[in-house]
């Protein structure tokens, strides 16, 4: 927390940049931003806990006024959190040391659509659903659809390295984003031009992509587009175990087909989405596929795949369960009485590996946070010829708050441990922030310190975003 | 609403990642996380559990709602946001905590009965009736068409007439209530309501028709719930057209006609046909229909009290659904709404023609007649 002289000194000079009606010290604005949608956080709220707080928030309208708020802070040496649509689920918005929180909504311009290259320029406060029906207007499609597409920002996404639930066909953020705009603690304003590929050197624009605001602040992006598929088609096929559906996943991308939606759901996860609708045999996992394309490809690619799915010993099911999945996709993501009752608390740990380590590491951690009191259900999603994510999705109760955060930092740290005591990696998509901040050093084993370095090269004074990622944590 | 049910929907509501958000035209305007639905249950929510009291700030964002219930199309838990915070705003002028302007905007219809500060005696200045034999309806007038739409008030009149009816005005009409009771001062709203009804009910006409759909909500809904019963029948002039849509003049408009839903009759009541099939029937096509329409419909941001607290913020929102017309081409921008007809019309700047339903079916008869004359 700021001394009140340097809160008031940082307030006038900060107004003086972003205007008085752009920055708040209000209390309830403070206690409003101080959360995200890390699970933690909100159970804490629900329980009537209050979370740090930031001294000051403010909302720059460019980035230029980006730059002049970081110049004050950096010479004031206040900590910057910077915060986007705040739809994280990591923790990695909260202002655990106090200071400015930037909240970056003002910057909310699509600002040129180019259509012989097909790439947008956005800047970084869009929301993703409005920059997805603005490009739909025009034809195209970003690609990139994750669950919270309503309320996160593009400069969350790229900040957060997040992946839609097309990732298989389209990518992830750091395959569509071409061109960044950042700027870096000290107030400078960089640029990495928006190429499809280049040989100049390290790609430095991936040094930000994935960066949580610990080493600058994302204010625009230059996104690929793409046309809207003239098909999408869904299939669905259960498997008698997650090992013959992960086989038919791993053989359907060795010929060469890249489904849009390749989503393997363990017998748990099955029958809690899909039995009250569908009829499929008790004990069975689910497969949804989605094939995008011209009508020719699309056939030729659900053909094969379905193929290859029946000689690994899958029964078709029609595209029933997957559709119902695609129109009820976000659905989850809702709270409901029984998420929200109590100590209810739920997360979930979304890694990734190559396929020979996949069903390990899922078995691995299912067994070891299982042990820790937690209800465990799973599906293997964003699948790529080497290798996919999991998420291994957790739910527990507790009688009382104490109990219930102390079950779930357990239910965490056995879950990660045992992901990488079989060689898989801790995030896919949802990044590190606060909840995997204790355990970035084994990630990374010996390169964190090349991250470290970076960031004190970058932060000198250490005001982005401590205690993300692992970086810049106080005592 | 139970307090044990209000308990568990802010708390979901204030544990929601946000999915209703980029809908809010609050969030809109203001491009934070304060005047949003989620932002507002969960002060309401940190009140409840008895971790912070609302704090002046705190009113200001649970007066920055507009009641609009976008939040609630787009809320799969069905959380009514709107309603959760018209009750907190209760609570908020029992305990004389309501914002200042909001403390103003009463004190005016308590005085003059209307919320503008108008003379009670001019309220109905603007009408001219002629001795039409036909059937009696009375036309309840509302303060926006009595005050600052009485183009539209007139075209309503002019046009019952024209459909043969003896249209008359309640002699003695005050407001219905509605800014009131959104806003939080039931017990003066209902002062309004018992008046009102004790009126309406000694008159002898067939139906009450109303134009404004914030009147025609409380008239319907609030009035009966507080007991002040009507004793006739209350129509949306949307639905009374459209049981004569053979008889309305017709015309040929010269451009594409978009519809913009009111919350308080599209949402709030359930009418989104009646007003569409009018305007199809008096104008030969269908109406080109907005991105955002029906349940899903941007509000105009004159509603609940957030023009009279945040005028720029309600007109950066008026101002968006203009935006939002001008992208279908509309060349006219036809409400069923004086109240939202007139914030449209006031940002759009000439270059979209916004209409009241009334003045749009009586606009067709002059285009009519100027062709067949």
């Amino acid at each position: 927390m700021l001394d009140e002289k340097t809160k008031k000194k940082a307030f006038e000079r900060i107004a003086a940049i972003v205007g008085a009606d752009h920055i708040t010290r209000h209390k309830t604005d403070q206690i409003l931003n101080a959360h995200d949608a890390w699970p933690l956080s909100e159970a804490k709220l629900r329980a009537g806990e209050m979370l740090p707080l930031a001294d000051l928030i403010v909302f720059p309208g460019t980035a230029d006024e980006v730059s002049h708020v970081l110049i004050v802070a950096n010479e004031l040496k206040i900590p910057v959190t910077p915060v986007g649509g705040g739809a994280g689920t990591c923790g990695g918005t909260l202002p655990i040391y106090g200071g400015i929180q930037l909240d970056l909504k003002r910057l909310d311009k699509i600002t040129e659509i180019d259509h012989t290259s097909m790439v947008v320029r956005v800047q970084a406060g869009v929301v993703g659903i409005d920059l997805e029906e603005e490009v739909n207007r025009y034809g195209y499609t970003t690609g990139h659809t994750p669950t919270s597409l309503r309320a996160s920002n593009i400069g969350g996404f790229i900040a957060t390295r997040s992946g839609g639930s097309m990732s298989s066909l389209y990518g992830k953020i750091e395959d569509l984003t071409l061109g960044l705009q950042v700027v870096l603690p000290t107030g400078s304003i960089i640029e990495s031009k928006a190429v499809p590929r280049h040989s100049v050197g390290p790609d430095l624009r991936q040094l930000f992509i994935g960066s949580e605001g610990t080493l600058g602040i994302i204010t625009e992006a230059t996104l690929r587009l793409f046309p809207i598929p003239e098909e999408r088609r869904f299939r669905s096929i259960s498997f008698p175990d997650v090992h013959s559906g992960l086989e038919a996943i791993r053989k359907i991308f060795r010929v060469g087909i890249l489904p849009s939606v390749v989503r393997l759901y363990d017998p748990e996860d099955a029958a809690l989405s899909f039995s009250m609708h569908f009829e499929f045999e008790e004990g069975h996992c689910m497969l949804l596929l989605a094939f995008d394309g011209d009508l020719k490809k699309v056939d030729i690619d659900e053909k094969k795949s379905v193929q290859i799915c029946l000689e690994e010993g899958g029964s078709d099911h029609g595209e029933g369960p997957s559709k119902r999945w695609w129109e009820h996709r976000y659905d989850m993501y809702y709270p409901s009485r029984l998420t929200t009752g109590g100590y209810a608390i739920g997360d979930t740990i979304d890694i990734v590996a190559t396929y020979d380590k996949l069903e390990n590491v899922y078995h691995a951690m299912k067994e070891v946070m299982e042990e820790e009191d937690a209800i465990v259900m799973s599906h293997f999603s964003h699948m790529y010829p080497n290798g996919g994510s999991i998420y291994m999705i957790f739910f527990t109760s507790q009688p009382d708050a104490e109990t219930a955060w102390a079950t779930y930092k357990r239910i965490w740290d056995a879950g990660v441990a045992a992901c990488h005591r079989e060689g898989g990696t801790m995030s896919h998509q949802h990044g590190v922030g606060l909840s995997r901040s204790t355990y970035i050093e084994d990630e990374l084993g010996s390169s964190f310190n090349v991250l470290k370095t970076i960031k004190d090269a970058l932060d000198p004074n250490g005001i982005m975003n401590p205690g993300k990622l692992g970086l810049g944590v106080r005592e | 609403m139970e307090p044990d049910t209000i308990a568990e929907q802010v708390r979901m509501c204030g544990a929601c990642p946000k999915m209703c958000r980029h809908v809010c035209p609050t969030f809109f305007a203001w491009r934070s996380e304060a005047p949003t639905p989620h932002g507002r249950a969960l002060l309401m929510h940190q009140e409840i559990t008895g971790t912070r009291e609302i704090d002046e700030r705190g009113v200001e964002v649970l007066y920055q709602c507009l009641e609009c219930s976008h939040c609630l199309t787009w809320c799969k838990p069905e959380i009514d946001i709107a309603t959760l915070v018209e009750i907190k705003r209760r609570d908020l002028v029992k305990s004389g905590q309501q914002p200042e302007a909001i403390s103003r905007l009463t004190g005016l219809v308590k005085k003059n009965h209307n919320p503008f500060g108008e003379e009670h005696s001019k309220r109905s200045d603007w009408i001219k009736t002629s001795n039409s034999k036909g059937s009696r309806v009375l036309y309840f007038t509302g303060c926006t068409a009595a005050y600052r739409e009485t183009g539209s008030a007139q075209d309503t009149v002019s046009l019952l007439e024209h459909l043969g009816y003896s249209v008359e005005i309640a002699p003695d009409e005050w407001c219905c209530g509605s800014p009131l009771i959104r806003t939080g001062d039931v017990d003066s709203g209902f002062e309004l309501a018992k008046h009102n009804a004790e009126v309406l009910n000694r008159t002898d006409v067939e139906a009450i028709l109303v134009t404004c759909p914030g009147c025609y909500r409380t008239l319907t809904s609030d009035y009966s719930e507080y007991g002040h019963e009507l004793n006739k029948p209350v129509q949306h002039i949307s639905e009374f057209l459209r049981i004569s849509l053979d008889k309305l003049p017709k015309g040929k408009f010269d451009g594409p006609i978009t519809f913009h839903d009111p919350c308080h009759l599209g949402r709030h009541s359930g009418i989104y046909d009646a007003p569409r099939e009018v305007i199809a029937a008096v104008s030969g096509s269908s109406v080109v229909e907005m991105e955002r329409n029906k349940e899903n419909a941007m509000c105009c941001g004159n509603g609940a009290g957030l023009r009279t607290m945040f005028p720029d913020h309600a007109k950066k929102i008026g101002d968006e659904r203009i935006r939002h017309a001008k992208n279908v081409d509309a060349q006219y921008l036809v409400t069923s709404c004086p109240f939202c007809k007139n914030m449209l019309a006031s940002q759009s700047e000439n270059e979209i023609t916004v209409l009241d339903l009334p003045e749009f079916v009586m606009m067709a008869e002059k285009v009519h007649y100027d062709k067949t004359d």
